[in-house]
This record gives C-alpha cells, sequence and structure tokens, in this order.
C-alpha cells in the first residue's frame, strides 16, 4: 500500500533522513518511533506530498508521490502534529470545509460527517465553535478532518499528544478499530502506545531505520539471555558465594528490604535456574519475590537510540 | 468548486475578526469626510478628488485586508491541511483572491451613496467619469488585492506581510514621477508602471483598454507569483 525507496531529505545542509526505505502492507498499522527530530514528522510529510524528498521514490496505492501528488493526496487522511483547525469555525462548517476541498459532493458530505462525528464521539460538539474546545476534543475534530473522506491510508503524526490518559485509551481503541479499513502510518514516543497499537514497529533515529520488526520479535530479541530478580531472606551464616558460583554475574544488593538482600542474576540456561533454586532452598533461604526480567520496548528503543547494538539489530 | 469552497471559508473568517469591521468603519468615516470636506470647499458636483483620496486610503488599507490571507495559515499550520488536500496553490490562492476582492467590492459599493446624493441634488450629474472612476477602483483593487496576497505567501508574520505590501504598492503608486525627473523613454518607461497615473485617467472619464490590460496582466503577475512563492515553500 505505500512504499518509501531511499528516501532521503536534506534541510540545507541538515539530513533528516537518510535512505529511508519502508513498506506497509494493506490493513496493517504502522508505528513509527523515534526520539524528537528523529525524522519521524520528516517521513510522514514527505508521504503526505506537503514536502518533497530530496532524492528516492515514494508510493501510495500505487502512485507515485512525485507523479501523481493529486491521485495520492486523494487517498490519503493526515493528522499532522498540530491539528489544523480553523479555531473561529464550528465543528460542523469545518468538517464541511474540509469535506469540500476533499471533493465530496454535497449529500455525502453530510452523511460522511454524521457518521465520523458519531464515530470520534464528537456528534455532541458538532455546533461548537472550535476555540471552545479542550485540547481533547480539538484532537478528535483533527482525526474527524483525517477520516472524512473515507481514505485508504490514514497518516497520523502522534495522535495521542496532550490529551488525558482516558482519552489516550479511546484514541488507541479507535485506531485499532480504524484498522479494519484503512491502512494506518502512526509516530509516537510513547511506548506503550506501540506496543498496544502497532502491529509493526519502525524504530527510527537520526534520520536512519534502526530496527524494523514486530513488537514481540523486538522485546525477544532485546531480552537476550534469560534474567530474573529474586528477593529473598536467607538465614544469618548463609555464604553468598553459593549464588555467585552458580550464576558468576549476579549483582546482590545487600538487606536492601528490611531483612531480605535483592539481587538480579542473568543465567545462560532456563535450566541453571532450576539448581540453583533447589541449592537456595537447600539452604533455608525464604523467597519473598522471583521476578523473570523481560525487556520492553523501552529497552529495545533506549538500546537502539542511545547507539548500542545498532549494527546489529539494523 | 474549490476555488469557491475557499473562498467561502475566507469570508466567513474575515468577519469572525475585528478587522473587516475596523477596517470598514474607518474608510466610510474617511470618505464620507472628504465628501464634505471636498464638496464643500469646491462647491463642484465631481466626483473625482473623493474618488481619488479613496484610492489612496484604499492603497493603506488593503495591506491591512490581504496580511492574513496566507500568513496566518502557515502560523497556524492549517496550511499543511490545504497542501495535502487534493488541491493545487492556484485554486488556494485564487480563491484568496477572491475572497478579499468581494469584500474589497462591498466596500466600494458602500461609498455608491456619495454619487446617489449628489445626483439628487444636481440631476444633471455627468455620470461617466462616475462609472469609468468606479470600474478604475475595482481594477485598482484587484491590483492591491493580488500584490498582498503575494506579499502574504512570503512570511508567516503578518506584519511583515503588511509592510511588504504596503512597500510595494507605494512604490507602484509613485512611479509617476519618474516621467517628471527623466524627461526621456527611460522615465517614461518606469511611469508606465504607475497604478496612480491609470487610475487618474479612470477618474477623467477615459476609459482606455490599455488601461484595463495593464491592471490585469498586473494583477494576474502578482497571483501567478503567489501561486510559484507557495508552491516554493515545499521546496525550501
Amino acid at each position: 500500500m505505500i512504499e518509501m525507496q531511499n528516501i532521503t531529505k536534506y534541510y540545507d545542509n541538515f539530513r533528516a533522513l537518510n535512505n529511508f526505505n519502508l513498506k506497509v502492507e494493506k490493513g496493517e498499522i504502522l508505528g513509527l518511533l523515534g526520539p524528537n527530530g528523529a525524522g519521524k514528522t520528516t517521513a510522514m510529510r514527505i508521504l503526505t506530498c506537503f514536502l518533497p524528498a530530496s532524492s528516492g521514490k515514494a508510493s501510495v496505492a500505487g502512485f507515485d508521490i512525485f507523479e501523481d501528488s493529486v491521485e495520492v493526496r486523494r487517498r490519503l487522511g493526515y493528522l499532522p502534529e498540530t491539528p489544523p483547525l480553523y479555531p473561529e469555525m464550528s465543528v460542523n462548517s469545518y468538517l464541511n470545509f474540509v469535506g469540500e476541498i476533499r471533493e465530496l459532493p454535497k449529500s455525502v458530505r453530510k452523511q460522511r460527517i454524521g457518521y465520523v462525528c458519531e464515530r470520534i464521539g464528537l456528534d455532541a460538539y458538532k455546533g461548537r465553535v472550535i476555540n471552545t474546545l479542550s485540547k481533547g476534543y480539538r484532537q478528535r475534530v483533527g482525526l474527524a478532518q483525517a477520516l472524512l473522506h473515507n481514505p485508504e491510508v490514514l497518516i497520523l503524526d502522534e495522535p495521542t499528544v496532550g490529551l488525558d490518559p482516558n482519552q489516550i485509551i479511546e484514541i488507541r481503541n479507535l485506531v485499532k478499530d480504524l484498522a479494519q479499513d484503512h491502512t494506518i502510518i502512526l509516530s509516537t514516543h510513547i511506548l506503550p502506545e506501540v506496543s498496544m497499537t502497532c502491529g509493526r514497529v519502525v524504530i527510527i533515529n537520526e534520520g536512519e531505520i534502526a530496527a524494523v520488526d514486530s513488537v514481540q520479535n523486538l522485546e525477544k530479541n532485546a531480552t537476550g539471555r534469560p534474567a530474573w530478580k529474586i528477593v529473598l531472606k536467607a538465614p544469618d551464616n548463609f555464604d553468598w558465594q553459593t549464588i555467585v558460583n552458580k550464576a558468576p554475574d549476579a549483582q546482590i544488593n545487600d538487606l536492601i528490604q528490611g531483612d531480605a538482600s535483592e539481587f538480579k542474576l542473568r543465567l545462560n540456561r532456563s535450566e541453571d535456574f532450576d539448581d540453583l533454586f533447589k541449592v537456595l532452598t537447600k539452604e533455608n533461604c525464604v523467597f519473598r519475590e522471583i521476578t523473570p526480567i523481560k525487556a520492553t520496548l523501552e529497552d529495545v528503543f533506549l538500546k537502539i537510540t542511545l547507539g548500542e547494538e545498532r549494527k546489529e539489530n539494523a | 468548486m474549490k476555488v469557491l469552497a475557499i473562498m467561502k471559508r475566507e469570508l466567513q473568517s474575515f468577519f469572525f475578526s475585528p478587522i473587516a469591521y475596523i477596517v470598514f468603519a474607518a474608510f466610510m468615516t474617511i470618505v464620507g469626510y472628504l465628501f464634505w470636506i471636498v464638496l464643500a470647499t469646491s462647491k463642484m458636483a465631481t466626483l473625482e478628488p473623493m474618488l481619488y483620496n479613496a484610492a489612496f486610503i484604499l492603497l493603506l488599507a488593503s495591506p491591512v485586508l490581504t496580511m492574513r490571507l496566507i500568513s496566518e495559515e502557515k502560523k497556524s499550520r492549517t496550511i499543511e491541511l490545504l497542501l495535502t488536500s487534493p488541491i493545487s496553490p492556484a485554486e488556494i490562492i485564487l480563491g484568496k483572491f477572491l475572497a478579499c476582492f468581494v469584500l474589497y467590492a462591498v466596500l466600494i459599493a458602500l461609498t455608491l451613496q456619495y454619487p446617489l446624493i449628489m445626483w439628487y441634488y444636481a440631476p444633471n450629474l455627468d455620470w461617466g467619469p462616475i462609472i469609468s472612476g468606479y470600474i478604475g477602483l475595482l481594477l485598482l483593487g484587484g491590483a492591491f488585492i493580488s500584490v498582498g496576497v503575494f506579499a502574504s505567501t512570503l512570511t508567516e508574520n503578518q506584519i511583515i506581510a503588511a509592510m511588504i505590501s504596503f512597500g510595494s504598492l507605494v512604490l507602484f503608486w509613485i512611479f509617476g514621477w519618474a516621467k517628471h525627473a527623466f524627461e526621456n523613454a527611460f522615465g517614461q518607461m518606469i511611469s508606465n508602471l504607475s497604478v496612480f497615473d491609470r487610475y487618474s485617467e479612470f477618474l477623467r472619464g477615459i476609459l482606455d483598454s490599455g488601461n484595463v490590460v495593464f491592471f490585469a496582466v498586473f494583477t494576474l503577475t502578482w497571483l501567478f507569483l503567489a501561486t510559484r512563492a507557495l508552491e516554493s515553500d515545499r521546496w525550501r
């Protein structure tokens, strides 16, 4: 549905995107993840024909973004970082205007405005002047604008920024819902958002793709060797060396939780944990907590964007 | 019609902000004063001095009307909506121009009360120069607005846009002085660009097709440049 090939973008001498390659299939939700200034917005602006790339090729729904820019724009819905709203207009007249420039015939326009407002929860706000709406509702109007012409492709630039937790959940569910009939690219720097909504994640750093994979795979790869966090109460004469013998890289923080000790360890094989467990129970240790440590997307993200393992994952 | 959609929305927002009302009020006050003072001094049934001065007031007022046209879209980022919709920069520029021109035409139409008042007291009023004067005023308005639209595409700062269009308009107003400075072909060439010289011919009742063509070409040129400037934003 969407394809970007070797897209490079310079702003004067600053390289915002470097050899960007991306393929998104129909019905997919793709998350663009990266720190601020990584190039997420630039990539989206190129796809929406708002900015031209310095070099490279891209197409949306089979139409080249340079050659058939109008055809591409007809098939795109775009919610920029700042929702493009006219503060003095009412929600209804704003959406009507968007419908007009989106080439919807009058009868279809009315029906689509009704449908979109209902779906986004704007029904009660149609008559309100945009200026008087809260940030969350403005974001919804922005989203309504992007959906109005029922585009094949939706591009959402940080759709949940500035919303309160309830609204974030609503918008996330909405986005998931929409994926049934739309192909969606969304950008964010909120990690849980990606794990919850997106099927696939592209991690961008300094204008380059640092990793592309499903959320599960990225997490699995980052975890590496199995690891645990253990809190236990040891008898007074306990020899801590017992643990170190089994797990050489265990970090032991003595007595950090009242009378118990906490330590983290990483083992080569899961079976090693069984042995350790047996030894510790024999020594009369009391377990307070045993938690397997799983890498979150956050770890993946930090690892990649801080430069470690960048080459390996790329 | 996407051009009409742009125009309609623009007109709406003109009347949502106080700018249009203030410009209307200021212009009507000044023109009313001019009509009275000119008539009181000259005691002649002619509108030429009033229309001549009205044009100068419009030169001051039109940058205020045009400054926000594109600048504001850039500042509030709504330009992203327009440029990612299936609408061309030319349609955007044309819609904006027409909106402002309609506003201007309404403003001009409000001054038609003065020739009517004059006609009431002077039934043998010479309508020729008045009609050609109003045609000139409309053409002049198109020229003023097109320069303003162009200036507004250059920046997201409305004050800068107003200053650029004001500066350019004054320059095109006083180009006519060149023919007194250099009494040769060069001076004549520059003063041919003067919108004021051409406008004053309309006031004298001369409907010269050359002047009409000049205003049409002048307006289209600036609108074309504005379209180009809006397109070039993407390339920067």
